[in-house]
């Protein structure tokens, strides 16, 4: 239904184009771009697209007209991939402008061309880039006690699909839930300490399911953690304490300006329950400041480029933040490990650092 | 004073024989490209006299191979369609140095007023080997003349005297000689300067067979050519004390206030009466029978007298700019060449008139370094350009003011020619112009004017581009869209209207100032 939608959107574009041409008048494409003026912050709902100005594609112009050409050809590409059931990456979409017959007109520099030509077919379709088959590679796992349906009408269980779990696809969209056995879903930033956590049962044992990031979310995470928090499940964050792991907690809770244009991706509900400054300096890892590690220039750039993201501009983001800029110190999460000489006492750390943090940030008891 | 003008004429071609490098003799490869200068500038001015349009033939070949310690001998033949000299003018005027008189004022092609003599003298001394000169005026009958110059007596020496031809029907000369030179290394120059010949007298055909076998042709591009200069009487600021004591002591008029009317221009009874009474002689006495001091008072009189009308331009012969432009376009086939002639001028009361001119583009290619023909009186100046007034002139010049970032790095061509009767050569040589600021004005406001012309070229040149590269553009890319829009929906839209639609709307704005909305 989604590819019908996309088919429907692009012949309109394309027909309209096509009746200007006829009657000898140059075309046109007009669209809401994604600029700041059209993209508005809100805490309570993340970022969202709000157009109030629009754009015009004009074929009179050289620029323009390449940019014209450039969408169409896109579309082009686009509507043969759905048609063959065939996906394609950013990478893809730039190699198929790579041709023979494009020299000295679509051929690109380089993929940041091509990258800005999607933004751009996504505003004009208003529709994501996975509905008209431009996919990424899938990252983002779920493992816990999940019943879903997916696009094929298979039921699968989100703890018994492999190690990791069920691998969530670049276009969660279709998905259905069938059963939902779990009290929260934890998502965990980095694999490493998430796949000891479901190695050490706790998922089975607590009535949870964890989430892997594996890094910032990918849109597709960020879709399915929105779905669940649709379905009322309460959604945990949890990252190293690092002035990157403040912006993979706000893009899953806010959306990022970057895909603010793409609707459903920001899961308001979600709380970040750590790591947090507090933690490190009376609270869970008080005892343990000789295993944080020093900040980066690069870990310290970001820290000083926060203080001006629209998205963490409340008092709680920037308290968190200042606490680089004056420590010049990290915690990531694998300081568990530093703290538990055997698997036992880290299953139990685990364990009690969850139970204090989904009750203090969720009123949740595991 | 017939003592010291024979003691001149004595010493002349002694004189040169000892000062060689004076003349542009100073070793076998200066000499080899000055000798063929000498006969071809000696060739094109006997043609203009006749108001033929020139044609000039030169051969040359090797007449002795190179032997241990001493340079090839070349023979070398140059042909004119010229006035043609009757057999007592040719001793006369290839038979001794100095020959010409200058108590007239008249501009003139050669360098020293030497025409070919020095040339000839020069094989001479080389070989010590006669030269031969033919000739013949129109209807009469055309001589062969063998001779050498006696150095010491500066006089021709002739060896054989023949009748070759009853009746010669047109007029022309040929000279014949034989010299010890460098070809090889003299070559560049020479093809240079009959290449920049080729460019000031578009109205000259001149070939050149040379020694290696080559032969490089130069046909002209008009039979039209320059008005002659008239003959004129000299400026009276112009003359300097040598002249005025030789005009004083030659002069038929029996008064000195006559002598001053009948020898100088711009000079009437009221003005001559006023000199005389600066300088404080009687208007009646005799010229010849002046003191030195006398002369020396007068000469100082018309130095300082400062009421005398600027001299007459009329003994100038500039080429015009039609003529300028059609020698740059047979030899440098540009894209765009424009010259300009300046109004006459004057500096220390020497009349001159500046000619410049740009050529660019076509097939002239940038050369790493500034391109600059320069001439004096139509004869090319070949040696040390960058010490020339027109060369820094140019290097002062913002060309980025006309569209031109560096011509060092441009296919641009620019031109100079001075034409007056005192050049102001800045050395003996006579290779480069001094920094006269009369003359440099005139340089820089001639290559100015060339080149606003060059800016409204190139401007809309480029415009043109653009737009033809826009053109293209749009051609292309409606091309893909008509391709896809064809993928999608089946159906070819007829992006053929709008690229026609668009090539008139082009048209419309050629020379306008559309296209700036892209920059946006």
């Amino acid at each position: 239904m989604e590819e019908m939608e996309v088919k429907r959107r692009a012949l309109e574009l394309a027909k309209q184009i096509a009746e200007r041409i006829k009657r000898g008048e140059f075309p046109e494409i007009e669209y809401p771009p994604n600029s700041q003026k059209n993209i508005v912050f809100d805490e309570r709902v993340g970022y969202i697209f709000d157009p109030k100005t629009f754009s015009k594609i004009r074929g009179s112009r050289v620029k323009s007209l390449k940019t014209l050409a450039g969408v169409l050809y896109g579309l082009s590409r686009a509507l043969d991939h759905l048609e063959n059931g065939l996906t394609m990456t950013k990478r893809d979409f730039y190699y198929v402008h790579k041709v023979e017959r494009l020299k000295g007109t679509l051929f690109p520099e380089d993929q940041r061309e091509t990258d800005a030509r999607i933004v751009l077919m996504e505003l004009i379709l208003g529709m994501p880039r996975e509905a008209f088959s431009i996919t990424s590679d899938p990252r983002g796992w779920i493992y816990g006690d999940i019943e879903l349906i997916d696009r094929s009408g298979r039921v699968l269980r989100a703890d018994q699909v492999g190690e990791m779990g069920y691998s969530v696809p670049p276009r969660p969209e279709n998905i259905k839930f069938k059963r939902i056995g779990v009290k929260a879903v934890i998502a965990v930033e980095k694999v490493g300490p998430a796949k000891n956590m479901i190695e050490l049962g706790i998922p089975e044992e607590k009535k949870i399911a964890v989430a892997i990031l594996q890094g910032q979310a990918s849109r597709s995470m960020r879709r399915f953690l929105r779905m669940l928090s649709d379905e009322g499940v309460p959604i945990a964050i949890l990252t190293d304490l690092s002035p990157w792991s403040l912006r993979i907690a706000a893009t899953v809770i806010y959306n990022s300006i970057n895909s603010a244009h793409i609707p459903y991706l920001a899961s308001p509900e979600a709380r970040f329950i750590g790591i947090l400054t507090k933690d490190v300096e009376e609270g869970f890892f008080k005892d343990y400041q000789f295993a944080l590690e020093p900040l980066t220039p690069a870990d310290l750039k970001a820290a000083q480029d926060n203080q001006y993201l629209p998205n963490l501009q409340n008092e709680f983001w920037q308290k968190e933040n200042r606490w680089f800029l004056e420590k010049k110190k990290k915690a990531e999460i694998e300081i568990f490990k530093a703290m538990s000489p055997t698997a036992k006492k880290l299953k139990e750390l685990f364990v009690e650092y969850l139970r204090e943090k989904l009750d203090e940030h969720m009123g949740i008891s595991i | 004073m017939p003592e010291e003008a024979q003691l001149e004429e004595i010493s002349a071609a002694d004189f040169f024989y000892r000062n060689k490098s004076l003349a542009g003799f100073d070793n076998p490869v200066r000499a080899t490209y000055t000798i063929v200068r000498e006969l071809v500038e000696n060739a094109l001015d006997a043609a203009e006299v006749a108001e033929n349009p020139p044609q000039v033939e030169i051969i040359m070949s090797e007449y002795r191979e190179k032997t241990t310690g001493s340079l090839p001998w070349y023979r070398i033949v140059v042909a004119d369609n010229g006035i043609g000299l009757n057999p007592e003018e040719i001793p006369r005027a290839f038979g001794r140095v100095f020959v010409s008189s200058k108590y007239k004022l008249i501009q003139s092609r050669g360098t020293f007023g030497l025409g070919g003599t020095m040339a000839l003298l020069y094989g001479q001394i080389t070989t010590n080997m006669p030269f031969r000169v033919i000739s013949a005026r129109r209807d009469e009958p055309s001589y062969e003349i063998t001779m050498m110059i006696d150095i010491q007596k500066n006089e021709p020496i002739i060896l054989d005297r023949r009748i070759l031809k009853g009746i010669s029907r047109a007029s022309f000369t040929i000279v014949e000689s034989y010299f010890e030179g460098n070809y090889p290394r003299a070559k560049k120059k020479i093809i240079d300067y009959l290449h920049q010949t080729a460019i000031v007298v578009p109205y000259a055909d001149i070939s050149f067979l040379d020694p290696e076998g080559n032969f490089f042709v130069f046909p002209r591009s008009t039979d039209r050519m320059p008005p002659r200069p008239k003959e004129a009487l000299h400026h009276p600021r112009g003359v300097d004390l040598e002249l005025l004591q030789r005009l004083l002591q030659s002069t038929k008029a029996r008064t000195l206030k006559s002598f001053l009317t009948r020898h100088f221009q711009r000079v009437g009874d009221k003005t001559a009466s006023e000199v005389l009474r600066i300088a404080n002689l009687s208007p009646d006495k005799k010229p010849s029978k002046l003191t030195k001091d006398e002369i020396a008072a007068l000469f100082h009189a018309l130095k300082s007298y400062d009421r005398f009308l600027p001299p007459d331009p009329s003994v100038l012969s500039p080429l015009g700019a039609d003529l300028f432009e059609s020698g740059i376009r047979k030899e440098l086939q540009p894209e765009f060449v424009k010259a300009v002639q300046r109004p006459p001028s004057v500096y220390e009361a020497h009349p001159f008139i500046v000619e410049t001119a740009i050529a660019y583009g076509g097939q002239i290619r940038p050369a790493g370094e500034i391109q600059l023909y320069r001439y004096a009186n139509r004869i090319p100046l070949l040696y040390d350009v960058s010490s020339d007034v027109s060369y820094h002139i140019i290097k002062r010049i913002d060309w980025s003011n006309y569209g031109i970032k560096n011509p060092e790095d441009e296919p641009i061509v620019f031109f100079v020619h001075i034409v007056s009767t005192k050049v102001p050569f800045k050395t003996v040589g006579k290779e480069f112009i001094a920094n006269v600021p009369e003359v440099a004005k005139e340089i820089e406001l001639g290559l100015r004017n060339c080149a606003r012309d060059l800016r409204i070229f190139l401007s809309r040149k480029r415009r043109r581009e653009m737009l033809r590269k826009r053109y293209e553009l749009f051609r292309m890319y409606y091309q893909i869209i008509a391709e896809t829009l064809q993928e999608i929906l089946g159906e070819r839209p007829p992006v053929e209207n709008l690229l026609n639609k668009l090539r008139v709307k082009i048209g419309e704005e050629d020379g306008g100032d559309g296209g700036q909305e892209e920059s946006s």
